[in-house]
């Protein structure tokens, strides 16, 4: 074979190959936790608080345990003695396994019940009468901090210091800062224009097809554990669990089998898993738990719920000279929020976006409220949606207030293409970026002018039926978290890991510390070795989310799988190529600086008939090492990036909508991403498909609410907007390639991209709808309802 | 979840014998679908239960009412209504219903209800709350008339005044039978919430 026809064989990276995962989940052949049956299973489910806050008086187990089937009745009680009825939280603080006297939120886990089978549990569920006192519920987290509000976590009296700094009342978690205060107030007093937005990020939800669960198996003879779990982490869950229960770490194996999608919603651990582990190791038997959509849209991490006050700084002509942002953070009824440790905020400050911002200063304050704890990234790096979502909202108010085109004022403030590496006043260093030629790319392939032109022309005339708005975001992000010396989870720094093995006829397997949840790793990874080692992707398998076979890893989520897993992968197969290299010298019988790399062999330079393909290379490295080198081709590597990296990327939107009815209706969206060097296009472009339409999904339609007793509004698929292909635009997507410096393949990362910038794409684009009446901003979502009562407001339907 | 209902309800039987039902906690109480006085503990206040059963889900609120006023005069009672059932799930309702005599010899049953509804119901139900509780009420008040024209025909000083629409409404209805509201039918509620719903498309009020 030539060397084209070689190269195209080996279906590495850039290549669109097809899923390898695909076969067995169109056939209905996958693995997911809820398929896993052991023999002697029982079943867990949940008895949860009907009320958002309220004392527990007592909990009569007896009818319960009357119902035959039921193994055990478990409250918060009987996990005292095991000092298991409150775990640590990611965020410093504790949570409640089960309901410890008191309930902090609707749906909170009050007892488990376990049974022969599922039918019976939830019998048995129904059974168990809890005696509660109603107390005073606090909602909103604004009357939290009011002086006289009810005291919510009364397990925190007398507690002023907690794991991010002094508590400054008894519903407040923390208060986290960064930038330069001094600097931005200074340039605020001496700015020419200042602007100002307050905005609600609403609580939204993951919402995972599958849902959360377990099945637990304790082996009291071998005193070993095995869970099986939907877990987007499972080492650190197994460091977690080892903890909790005192089981060496040796005799602990988490598996997560395959996962129907993750979100950021299946990082945390749950009071579900711990029951589950907890019932198995008192019965003896293998316990399955699997919670119901219901309970994972009320009582599993939700995300966002951020209230926030944007200011900018800015001269008469648009250059921006200082951003001041102040955020009230929902936290729930425990911070449960995952984010590196140091970051409480997680990675917010990264609102200084895409501009050349001199001074910038942020200030988050988390609060206590009788909901839900989580706050996770879905769908994005931590806290990242709502940080792009405020720069870009706020770019906007200013191009308003300024009367300058809302594209111009982007190209006049972005960091210049030499200005990378580039620090930002939040301290976060830019690996590379050229957002110039990204911009120009899209305003040209919608012709933008024209775009405007039209609208216009449709502003200008009062007959028209519809409305239109343009949306423009052009965002960057931060991601493949990351460096150890910023970022570790629990004392673990945030690495990752692989291991290769090339077996003796030259196939390969690779067993990774991150774990797929529809990303499709076991099509991409494979295809960085193929390239780096020259051996067919076809033939390497990838191994992922069992802790007993995996090398250590800090998991999937965060856009890190590629940042910092496939980094990991690139420098284990290049500890594999070099030693390769050696073992072909041997073999051509000429020196290693003699030899040159070709696809898939080595060739004695100026000789291209003398050479040895990597196949030929393992068979001999296990069967003729040369002398003093060992036998066996694989390597490990444990990656801790240098930097984070950061993917871009300019979104634009355009939408009518529908003056008499509010309804919106999306006619163009046009995406175009620069995650560095591009692994695999197809993938790329599902990735960009699926992030765009949960972004569409979260700035149209989903919403946590509550009313004012704490009652949740809306936790079944009835109300929570999943959109179909009935309601999903149609996407457009381009793209430009600026590779990471310092990354091993130049690679950054690319899931997230999509759902961070459409969604303020979206807000931007229905509020430029209304621009012209003076609308700054609306807050999401953006239902039919909500954007109707906007134009009924300006008067412009009855 | 908090629902405030204001609702008029046509009774075709006199305001005397009207009065007589109302100001009977006890009788008042079986009007209402599924519920029962289970305990007088003075006049006003008592203790009682509602069973509600939708699908397969069944809950018993037991809870104390206590009566806020009465107004004979006005023709006029409040009540306060504070239940739980086991499972958690709490509702209280503060309801004024007051009688007032129309010129054919009906009454009308003017009902101003605050219910604010916890848990479960509260969580599954919000959109559903007003209907469901319109459907509750309208369940409620045909008992109630229904135990009018039943007094009405016992009781000759109840019927006594008693105009003629009223009267040959009662006169050819079958003799009085003991009226009691059977346990509240979630099914008979979701039926009548899906007619309403297509009656509604087509501009029409069941």
């Amino acid at each position: 074979m030539n060397a084209p026809d070689r190269k195209a064989a080996l279906m590495g990276m850039g290549e669109s190959r097809l899923r390898k995962e695909d076969a067995r989940f169109i056939q209905g052949k996958g693995n997911y936790v809820d398929d896993i049956k052991m023999p002697g299973m029982l079943h867990m489910d949940i008895v949860r608080s009907p009320l958002a806050h309220a004392r527990i008086r007592k909990i009569n187990k007896e009818r319960a345990l009357a119902i035959p089937g039921v193994h055990a009745v478990l409250t918060a009680d009987d996990l005292k003695p095991l000092k298991l009825h409150w775990m640590p939280t990611l965020a410093g603080d504790v949570a409640a396994v089960l309901a410890d006297e008191k309930v902090h939120f609707q749906m909170q886990e009050v007892a488990i019940v376990i049974a022969d089978d599922r039918y019976i549990a939830a019998d048995a569920v129904e059974a168990v009468e809890v005696e509660y006192e109603e107390l005073p519920v606090v909602i909103d987290p604004f009357q939290a901090l009011e002086p006289n509000a009810p005291v919510l976590r009364e397990d925190l009296a007398g507690k002023h210091e907690g794991a991010h700094g002094k508590r400054e009342h008894h519903n407040h978690i923390f208060t986290w800062e960064a930038g330069d205060k001094e600097a931005t107030d200074a340039a605020f007093a001496s700015a020419a224009v200042t602007v100002q937005q307050k905005m609600h990020y609403p609580r939204v939800h993951p919402c995972p097809l599958e849902t959360c669960g377990c099945v637990a198996s304790f082996d009291p003879v071998r005193g070993e554990l095995t869970t099986y779990m939907t877990s987007q982490a499972p080492h650190v869950v197994r460091t977690v669990v080892s903890m909790l229960s005192g089981i060496p770490e040796s005799k602990v194996r988490i598996v997560s089998p395959d996962i129907g999608g993750g979100f950021g919603n299946k990082v945390g651990v749950y009071p579900g898993y711990v029951c589950a582990i907890v019932a198995s190791i008192v019965l003896g038997r293998p316990v399955k738990w699997v919670e119901d959509r219901i309970e994972n849209l009320s009582s599993t991490a939700f995300a966002r719920d951020y209230f926030m006050d944007g200011e900018l700084a800015a001269t008469t002509d648009g250059r921006i000279q200082a951003l001041r942002v102040n955020v009230v953070a929902d936290h729930g009824a425990f911070d449960a929020c995952a984010d590196p440790s140091k970051f409480p905020a997680g990675l917010f400050h990264i609102c200084s976006g895409s501009y050349d911002i001199p001074a910038a200063h942020c200030s988050v304050k988390g609060v206590y409220t009788n909901k839900a704890p989580g706050g996770v990234a879905y769908r994005c790096s931590f806290r990242v949606t709502e940080a792009v979502y405020l720069i870009e909202r706020m770019v906007d108010v200013l191009a308003q207030k300024l009367d300058i085109d809302k594209a111009e004022i982007r190209r006049k403030n972005f960091i210049r293409k030499e200005q990378f590496p580039y620090t930002s006043a939040f301290g976060f260093e830019y690996d590379s970026g050229d957002y110039h030629t990204a911009l120009d790319k899209v305003l040209d392939a919608v012709d933008y002018p024209a775009l405007r032109a039209e609208q216009a022309a449709k502003r200008a005339d009062p007959d028209s039926p519809t409305l239109m708005g343009i949306g423009l975001v052009t965002f960057t992000e931060v991601v493949g978290a990351g460096p150890s010396k910023m970022c570790d989870i629990l004392g673990v720094g945030m690495f990752d890991s692989c291991e290769i093995r090339v077996h003796p006829t030259g196939s390969a397997i690779a067993r990774m510390g991150t774990i797929t949840q529809g990303q499709g790793h076991q099509t991409t990874y494979a295809q960085i070795i193929a390239t780096e080692l020259g051996i067919s992707s076809e033939v390497i398998q990838v191994e992922e989310g069992d802790t007993s076979t995996a090398p250590y890893g800090l998991g999937t989520y965060g856009s890190r799988s590629t940042p910092v897993a496939g980094a990991a992968i690139a420098m284990a197969a290049r500890k594999i190529h070099a030693k390769a290299k050696k073992i072909a010298a041997h073999l051509l019988e000429v020196g290693e600086n003699d030899l040159d790399w070709e696809i898939d062999r080595f060739m004695v330079k100026g000789n291209g008939d003398r050479f040895k393909t990597m196949k030929d290379i393992a068979w001999a490295a296990y069967n003729q090492p040369p002398a003093g080198l060992e036998p066996g081709l694989e390597a490990v590597h444990y990656y801790d990036p240098p930097n984070f990296t950061y993917p871009f990327g300019i979104y634009l939107c355009v939408l009518d909508i529908d003056k008499a009815t509010g309804e919106t209706s999306v006619r163009r969206f046009y995406a175009l991403d620069d995650c560095g060097t591009r692994i695999n296009p197809m993938i790329i472009e599902g990735q960009i498909h699926g992030g765009l339409t949960e972004g569409f999904a979260v700035a149209m339609g989903q919403l946590l609410s509550f009313d004012a007793q704490g009652n949740i509004q809306g936790n079944t698929l009835m109300d929570y907007f999943l959109p179909t292909a009935v309601e999903t635009p149609a996407w457009e997507t381009d793209y430009t390639v600026t590779p990471s410096p310092h990354h091993p393949i130049g690679a950054k990362g690319v899931a997230e991209s999509p759902h961070v910038g459409s969604i303020p794409t979206f807000t931007a684009a229905v509020v430029d709808a209304f621009s012209h009446l003076g609308v700054t901003h609306l807050d999401m979502p953006h239902t039919s309802y909500r954007v109707w009562k906007t134009a009924k407001q300006l008067g412009l339907t009855r | 979840m908090q629902v405030i209902l204001e609702k008029i309800y046509p009774i075709k039987a006199p305001l005397p014998a009207c009065w007589s039902v109302l100001s009977d906690i006890t009788e008042l109480a079986t009007c209402m679908p599924g519920a029962a006085i289970t305990e007088k503990i003075d006049d006003s206040h008592y203790k009682g239960q509602v069973k509600v059963k939708v699908g397969p889900a069944t809950a018993a609120f037991a809870g104390d009412i206590e009566v806020q006023a009465i107004d004979a005069d006005a023709h006029s009672l409040t009540l306060l209504g504070k239940g739980a059932d086991k499972g958690g799930s709490s509702a209280s309702m503060q309801l004024t219903a007051t009688l007032r005599a129309e010129d054919d010899g009906s009454t009308s049953l003017v009902g101003l209800a605050d219910v604010v509804v916890n848990g479960k119901f509260a969580q599954f139900g919000g959109r559903m709350m007003t209907s469901v509780s319109d459907m509750i009420l309208g369940q409620f008040a045909g008992h109630f008339e229904a135990k009018a024209i039943a007094a009405a025909q016992t009781s000759p000083t109840a019927a006594a005044g008693a105009g003629s629409v009223a009267g040959q409404e009662a006169a050819t209805s079958t003799p009085a039978a003991p009226v009691v509201a059977g346990e509240l039918n979630g099914v008979a509620i979701l039926w009548g919430l899906v007619k309403n719903f297509f009656l509604g498309l087509f501009g029409k009020k069941a």
